[in-house]
């Protein structure tokens, strides 16, 4: 069953195109990421199937439901939980009124202990928001988007502007709900949490989806070769390395760099390696989606993704 | 009767912040001892009153709306199936109670340091339970319209300083020149501060019956004005 289906969804603010002609569907049970830079498009998009902004053209199922129709937004409201980007509670209100407040607003709902819970904010249950630090009001966050046990949980960029152990604490959380079977529609512009938590990535790019498919879909198709350094190797070795096989470089620092095209290749050097008893630091490099997001965009997402990190995590 | 659940958290949320609170009760505290001991008390406490649950809603719920719009709140809720109305109605009962609170503590006073020896009695509260739902509908109504908070409690100011004046809050408009009397009869201020008057010193059945139709006439017109105003769908 699909969750989520959009056909050819545009958006346009005055001059500029946001969103650019997307299409896609998310399956039930599917972890699925929009992996972009900022501006890309992503929080634009989910913001229009949350029915929080209209569209230009196009169109797209909730849940089965029309965002464009009013009678549909209402039952769209009902079937997802949201954590929006810059997510915010009532400041004076301890975390469980703030989760509590969010749970009212639905006819049925789970109940709030279960969600602390199941977030580990135990602790902190009794603590005004304001008091939290950011990875914790991420959570808090969360448990609102969950608390009316929904069909569909769209969390945007829940991770921005954490530190490290916030955003492994995020994570984890969000491993759990893979685990349970919910839908999940994130965006993100770490590549490693889209790596780590979707099963399936769409990398969005100036309006548009550059490339869909599992992460190591994407790494197969985009990734390029596996590289294979070894460490503070002399001239010689790269030498004849270099007459054998193809890609061979040396750095700077005397490592050499070899682009392997497949695995017999790979064994045929170290059985080189072997009986020229080189004893070298070796190292396999397989590539990530970082290679792919360069390779399909051009660019890095981290050196873009960095500037505009300007939240505080403390 | 989800707005229960908003007048509920709202509520919690000002009756926290401790600072805001007091002083939202001190000011109209010290100007009515202030205009009280320059012009003699009895007329201020309803005047005051009136004056201070006009800003209350039009300064006040304007500038904490605003900033519930910054910071997301409002956009947080509207993702639930919420309904605006049930937002408006929450926010302006919460306020209303603060007003309840404030006219009680400025009777006190006047029975305390000028002699004003009133009870509340029905009508008086209905008086201010419908002039606090006028005001914080029109609140709600800049607040949906409004954008940021800086702005939001400008425009408050100008909008709530010229009523205070012209509605004979301050001075009595039988001193003030025809044209200035003419305006104040197009002023929310001077229905309900009249209202106010009429039912907490002079008693006057037919005055408190006018008033207190005008206040409620223009209240169920700000509320729907600002559930019209308030936005769940941004462009």
């Amino acid at each position: 069953m699909l969750e989520v289906q959009v056909q050819d969804l545009v958006k346009h603010y005055d001059d500029t195109t946001a969103v650019d002609g997307i299409s896609f569907n998310v399956d039930k049970g599917e972890v699925f990421a929009f992996l972009g830079p900022n501006g890309a498009g992503k929080t634009t998009t989910v913001e229009i199937l949350e029915c929080l902004r209209s569209l230009s053209k196009g169109s797209a199922l909730v849940c089965g439901y029309d965002i464009t129709k009013d009678k549909d937004v209402e039952e769209i409201k009902k079937n997802i939980g949201v954590l929006p980007q810059d997510f915010n509670a009532l400041d004076k209100l301890t975390v469980k009124e703030n989760i509590e407040l969010i749970a009212d607003m639905y006819d049925k709902h789970l109940k709030i202990e279960d969600v602390i819970k199941l977030l580990n904010l135990e602790d902190k249950a009794n603590s005004k928001f304001e008091n939290l630090s950011g990875g914790l009001k991420q959570r808090v966050g969360i448990a609102a988007a969950l608390v009316s046990d929904p069909k569909l949980v769209f969390l945007d960029e829940p991770t921005t502007g954490l530190d490290p152990k916030a955003r492994r604490d995020v994570w984890d959380v969000l491993a759990n709900l893979k685990k349970i079977g919910k839908t999940v529609f994130l965006t993100t512009h770490y590549m490693e949490e889209a790596q780590v938590l979707a099963t399936r990535i769409a990398i969005v790019n100036k309006g548009k989806i550059a490339a869909m498919g599992s992460p190591q879909e994407l790494i197969d198709e985009y990734g390029g070769l596996k590289i294979l350094i070894i460490r503070k190797a002399d001239e010689n070795l790269a030498k004849k390395l270099g007459d054998k096989f193809e890609h061979v470089t040396m750095n700077s620092n005397g490592d050499i760099h070899i682009k392997i095209d497949n695995t017999d290749e790979l064994y045929s050097i170290m059985s080189l390696l072997t009986a020229m008893k080189a004893e070298k630091d070796i190292e396999i490099q397989t590539p990530t989606l970082e290679d792919v997001f360069l390779k399909i965009t051009g660019s890095k997402i981290r050196r873009r993704a960095k500037q505009n990190e300007v939240r505080s995590n403390l | 009767m989800r707005f229960v659940a908003i007048f509920k958290a709202v509520t919690k949320n000002w009756l926290r912040s401790r600072t805001g609170l007091f002083f939202s009760i001190m000011f109209p505290i010290m100007m009515l001892f202030i205009f009280g001991s320059i012009f003699g008390g009895s007329n201020y406490v309803p005047t005051m009153t009136a004056a201070f649950i006009m800003t209350n809603g039009i300064i006040g719920l304007t500038s904490t709306n605003t900033e519930f719009k910054r910071r997301g709140i409002i956009r947080r809720l509207s993702i639930t199936p919420l309904r605006k109305m049930d937002w408006v109605i929450g926010c302006i009962l919460s306020q209303t109670l603060l007003n309840l609170l404030l006219t009680g503590i400025m009777i006190g006073i006047g029975w305390g340091a000028f002699g004003i020896r009133v009870i509340p009695d029905p009508l008086m509260i209905l008086m201010i339970f419908l002039g606090s739902v006028m005001f914080s509908g029109i609140g709600m109504a800049l607040s949906g319209s409004i954008k940021d908070v800086e702005a939001a409690s400008a425009i408050g100011n100008v909008i709530s300083y010229p009523m205070m004046f012209l509605s004979g809050v301050f001075v009595p408009l039988s001193i003030m020149p025809t044209t200035l009397q003419l305006i104040s009869r197009f002023i929310p201020l001077t229905y309900f501060s009249d209202g106010l008057k009429a039912s907490i010193i002079t008693k006057s059945m037919g005055s408190i019956l006018m008033n207190m139709g005008v206040v409620a006439a223009l209240a169920v017109v700000f509320i729907i004005i600002g559930v019209l105003v308030t936005r769940w769908k941004e462009k």
